[in-house]
């Protein structure tokens, strides 16, 4: 029997393109495929994921091909090639970047060789091959960053030995990504590194052509990003540390001594401020915590990258027994095992009905016993899409995986220190909001 | 009432003899009185070719990519004896999608209901070679064409096509879908390769609905730009092709074909490998009977 595909919470990889191109800067996406494509992948994201919204010459205001019947019996390329004439006249971008779909992909439009003649006229552009049947969202911001890393940008004359790249945090599939690359890279700039986020408003289109010079890649997930910094290492020598990301003090010290080892620097004063600096402001919460008996049960339902540091911030920071770890990503087998941990119990799986199932199954409802309720008081830290389950379990909940709908989202992160006191804020938050 | 039109298709290996199969059967029906209409079903556009002289005419998706929309009318050219000729057309080769194409040509002409105001008794589809994805199965599917019959010669790969065809008919069978009518055995002078045909033919639990001898009268009609039915109609080949039509025209129940699994088809065609060697080889008498 096949698969229901219910809730979904990923687009296809031209989705997940799209993403990634509309959070670079000064790069203009040029969809080539059926109209309509870019406009749904695009909402999805600019209203699925805290209202991330849409930019310049993007999103929902993406040069499209738009193909249609004709362009799918006879070929779309000369139709391709009218739209980048069009839109390299039209739009000001640095990079053009035509990412295809599934309908120009079946026909064997031959793309690269539309995209070159324009690359050997000096345009700056290039093309990725982004149709559904190429994986999800998560694929495709791989995909894109395959091709400008290590297909488009030439190798860098030489190292700067301070700069790193962050990759790993999928814009808008991880809806917090931009606050947390800032914290990230606030983090390393206490150490005297400079990072390259790419998606932050204070990043430009130098950062990109800068990433080939970097001293190391670093990977905040075990599993996206990782096959663009193992190419990226065989196009442009830059080593990669594959970690995850680090939320809150105890998983963030361990982070910056981990790279300042491999940069020859110390980390102890990072840490030491860094702690500081958390505890300064912890320390006045925990009476309410405390007092309050704010302990919980607790249960995440996220994507893979924010799996394994959420559980263990709960329960190493805040003491909560976290009792599923739900991944809801799909991932290979050899992906799966990347994220065994040992301490965690994590399910791998995707639609909302089959967690809402796993979870009575995993811990039945009372039946009237007193004491039958094994993992209550509760609390769900997931997509909107759990806002339900919590509901009916009469448990606390927390929006903090795609797709997330119900807060709006701008320069919020749950990494590093800071982060990890914006959690604690918003965890606590939702529980204290019954008051009035 | 509308009198109930014969739709017809026609498939089978590339080069195996469909279209001037195809013609001069539409020809042959077309001399018996019927209303006839052959639709091309390739891309090359040159199934018709035979009824109109040697000419190539407008298809129907190069109109559309002209023009934008088509009046089926504008792509309807007559032929010999007033057979209306359509060529679907296509993509130039290695861009697009000649599947696609097909469907869409077919299409147009569902939707203008352009059969009955013709008053056609006869729609005979000639597509091209394998059946390699669903767009060159939109005749056999959902109650275009009612019968297929596919052309074939006792070569193993003209089989290989065939059993793929058969395929293809068994999955959309259940949907409304064509059934098949039976093989045209094409191109049969030797003795072994009617044997051949007729034993996949009993194997898959069809029928030879004509055997079609090879014949220099094809040719040189095909030379002449005309079917064997149009250029040399006293001919012996223009009775078999009479003959065919005469049968089709009889024709009413198409059955759900029994196609071989690949491994059964290799492990038929290696013992026939093994049959034609010893007829080769003198081990078994009877190689002058069967024709080697």
């Amino acid at each position: 029997m096949g698969e229901c595909l219910e809730r979904p919470r990923a687009a296809c990889s031209l989705g997940g393109a799209l993403v990634t191109l509309a959070n670079l800067p000064d790069v203009v996406p040029i969809i080539h495929t059926s109209g309509g494509c870019g406009g749904n992948l695009s909402a999805a994201i600019a209203f699925g994921a805290g209202y991330l919204g849409d930019g310049y010459c993007n999103g929902r205001a993406s040069p499209t091909t738009a193909v249609s019947e004709t362009e799918v019996v006879f070929g779309g390329t000369d139709r391709l090639t009218e739209q980048i004439r069009a839109t390299l006249e039209l739009m000001d971008g640095k990079l053009y970047v035509v990412a295809t779909g599934c309908m120009t992909e079946m026909i064997g439009d031959d793309v690269g060789g539309v995209v070159g003649e324009f690359r050997d006229g000096g345009a700056p552009i290039l093309a990725v091959s982004t149709p559904s049947f190429k994986g999800d969202s998560y694929h495709g911001y791989d995909i894109v960053l395959d091709g400008i890393f290590n297909k488009y940008l030439p190798r860098a004359e030489r190292k700067n030995p301070k700069l790193v790249n962050l990759f790993g945090l999928v814009p808008g599939y991880d809806p917090f990504f931009r606050g947390d690359l800032a914290e990230v890279k606030r983090l390393l700039a206490g150490l005297g590194l400079t990072a390259n986020t790419f998606f932050t408003p204070d990043q430009t289109f130098a950062n990109i052509t800068s990433a080939p010079g970097a001293a190391l890649n670093i990977v905040l997930s075990r599993v996206w990003g990782v096959e663009t910094a193992r190419n990226f290492e065989e196009k442009h020598g830059t080593p990669f540390w594959v970690t995850d990301l680090p939320i809150g003090p105890e998983a963030t010290d361990a982070f910056l001594k981990e790279a300042a080892e491999r940069f020859g620097l110390d980390a102890g004063e990072s840490i030491e401020s860094g702690n500081r600096e958390f505890y300064g402001y912890f320390a006045r919460g925990a009476d309410l915590f405390c007092d309050g008996d704010l302990k919980r049960y607790a249960v995440t339902v996220t994507n893979s990258t924010y799996a394994l540091p959420l559980s263990r911030y709960l329960s190493a920071e805040l003491g909560w027994v976290v009792t599923d770890s739900f991944v809801t990503d799909k991932l290979t087998d050899a992906q799966q095992e990347a994220l065994a941990d040992g301490a965690f119990p994590i399910q791998f799986l995707t639609g909302t009905q089959e967690i809402a199932r796993a979870l009575k199954n995993n811990h039945p409802d009372g039946r009237g016993q007193r004491y039958f309720d094994d993992i209550s008081p509760l609390y769900i830290a997931g997509s909107t899409l759990e806002k339900r389950t919590a509901a009916a379990r009469g448990a606390n909940y927390l929006g903090v995986s795609f797709p997330l709908y119900d807060r709006i989202v701008t320069d919020r992160g749950y990494a590093g220190y800071r982060g990890g006191l914006h959690l604690f804020e918003d965890l606590i938050g939702q529980i204290m909001s019954v008051k009035s | 009432m509308a009198k109930k039109i014969k739709q017809i298709a026609i498939y089978g290996k590339g080069g195996i003899g469909k279209s001037t199969t195809t013609s001069n059967l539409t020809a042959a029906l077309s001399r018996q009185g019927y209303k006839v209409m052959q639709f091309g079903c390739d891309p090359k556009a040159d199934s018709t070719n035979t009824l109109r002289d040697g000419s190539y005419i407008p298809t129907v998706l190069d109109t559309l990519r002209e023009k934008g929309s088509v009046n089926a009318h504008d792509v309807i050219f007559e032929g010999f004896n007033g057979i209306y000729c359509v060529e679907a057309g296509g993509p130039a080769p290695g861009v697009g999608c000649a599947g696609r194409g097909i469907i869409t040509a077919v299409e147009l002409f569902k939707q203008q209901k352009v059969f009955d105001e013709l008053d056609i008794d006869f729609v005979i589809y000639d597509v091209l070679g394998d059946v390699v994805c669903g767009g060159f199965a939109m005749p056999i599917r959902e109650g275009i064409a009612k019968h297929v019959f596919t052309v074939s010669s006792g070569d193993f790969m003209s089989i290989y096509a065939s059993n793929n065809l058969f395929k293809g008919i068994k999955k959309y069978s259940n949907s409304g879908g064509a059934l098949l009518g039976g093989i045209i055995a094409n191109s049969i002078n030797q003795g072994y390769s009617r044997e051949i045909v007729d034993d996949f033919a009993e194997r898959t639990k069809t029928r030879i609905i004509q055997y079609v001898p090879r014949s220099i009268t094809v040719t040189q009609s095909e030379l002449k730009g005309k079917t064997t039915i149009e250029a040399a109609p006293d001919s012996e080949q223009a009775k078999v092709y009479t003959q065919l039509a005469e049968r089709i025209a009889a024709h009413e129940e198409s059955e759900v074909p029994n196609p071989l699994e690949l491994d059964e088809l290799r492990a038929w065609a290696a013992t026939w490998s093994d049959r034609l060697l010893q007829l080769e080889t003198g081990v078994v008498v009877g190689g002058a009977q069967a024709g080697i």
